[in-house]
């Protein structure tokens, strides 16, 4: 790249240029098009663009897999906080005693029951309603995704009926409604081999 | 616990939307899925900000102790990864800014501390430096701020707005400063072709 300041001799800077290249964007598309010193600038910063790349993917490699030890021990020393969401009351067996369980409990509980239901896996899942207070009513929203080739609607009418028998059997809350949104259909239920990245 | 916890291979399939979506919800499993997907391209970055392996790994875990407190707040699940990135960079910066005040008498950054492994063997030496390790000696020889922009840019992906943010300086410094790193990198580049 021959330039002084920056600039090229027809005018343009080399700032303009690398930010053309990185947002597509420039005053004159018609003049970069046609200008041969712009064109070889543009060349110049592509071809090193090309070798950015490969350095980027190089070291991403040269991090590791994210199943090898060093993120198992970043893993180990997280201690994640855990989200025990809203508290929702249990009638006590005896009264004056309080009993609770915690909506983050109840959303585990759905995920474990979603999760063994056949072709399925579940996101995210909202309790919608004042849990707080007894028998008022609550629309449960869950999230799935169901893996390619299964049938959508059976998948799905089975997770309404695996939600609902585990809120009835586990909690005394007042169930109005159970939608279940397929937001996904997921390809390759079974993988060859886990691979780290995506 | 009633039923199986959930299989590290069974979510390791899942798409990071609902992966996001149940760690929202509380599954560390599922996070932790994430956090190995996304895991090596955040150390890689934090690698190259930092210059240092050991310091990357703290910032990779404080980001994702953050990332885990903040993850309602992540509005296109989707993007969780540029999301992470993100985070990776600011901590990173967070954390030269401290080393920076412990250490008031060394003003050099101290830099990777493993060479290539190409550089240390006295055969190769001798040989031609690959096209990478000709771009990772210029880009040490960059300035420090300018660096910064491009590891932003170039692992992370962030655009001009979310660089400037990161390093508190404005959108057009950034631009200028991706620009000059750019044309040294090209010319050093063009030299050793």
């Amino acid at each position: 790249m021959s330039s002084t300041n920056n600039r090229l001799e027809c005018g343009r800077s080399l700032e303009e240029l690398s930010e053309y290249l990185d947002t597509g964007e420039i005053s004159d598309p018609g003049h970069v098009a046609a200008c041969p010193e712009c064109q070889a600038a543009l060349d110049s910063i592509g071809r090193l663009a090309t070798l950015e790349a490969e350095l980027r993917d190089q070291e991403i490699t040269e991090a590791g897999s994210g199943s090898d030890d060093w993120m198992q021990s970043i893993l180990n020393n997280l201690r994640l906080e855990l989200r025990p969401g809203r508290d929702i009351p249990l009638q006590p067996e005896h009264p004056g005693d309080v009993l609770v369980e915690t909506e983050g409990a109840i959303l585990a509980l759905i995920r474990s029951v979603t999760d063994a239901v056949p072709g399925a896996t579940t996101g995210r899942c909202r309790l919608l309603g004042d849990v707080s207070e007894p028998g008022a009513a609550i629309t449960v929203d869950a999230q799935v995704a169901v893996f390619f080739g299964e049938p959508i609607a059976a998948v799905a009418e089975d997770v309404r009926t695996e939600i609902a028998a585990v809120l009835e059997r586990q909690t005394e809350l007042n169930i109005a409604a159970i939608n279940v949104t397929v937001v996904d259909v997921l390809t390759q239920p079974e993988p060859p081999a886990q691979e780290g990245n995506q | 616990m009633i039923g199986s916890p959930s299989a590290p291979d069974r979510l390791a399939l899942l798409p990071d939307a609902l992966l996001v979506g149940r760690a929202v919800d509380g599954d560390t499993a599922a996070f932790e899925a994430l956090a190995r997907r996304h895991g090596p391209v955040m150390r890689a970055s934090a690698r190259r900000l930092t210059g240092s392996s050991a310091d990357a790994d703290d910032v990779v875990q404080e980001a994702l102790v953050q990332a885990w407190k903040q993850l309602d707040t992540l509005r296109d699940p989707e993007a969780v990864r540029g999301w992470l990135l993100r985070i990776t960079g600011s901590r990173s910066i967070d954390h030269l800014r401290r080393r920076k005040l412990h250490t008031p008498l060394d003003g050099l950054e101290e830099r990777l501390e493993s060479p290539p492994a190409g550089r240390s063997n006295p055969e190769s030496a001798a040989v031609r430096m690959s096209g990478t390790e000709a771009l990772k000696a210029a880009l040490d020889r960059l300035p420090e701020e300018q660096r910064r922009c491009w590891v932003l840019r170039q692992f992370n992906d962030q655009s001009y707005e979310e660089i400037a943010q990161t390093l508190n300086i404005s959108a057009a410094s950034v631009r200028g400063r991706l620009a000059r790193a750019r044309i040294t990198l090209a010319r050093e580049m063009e030299e050793w072709r």
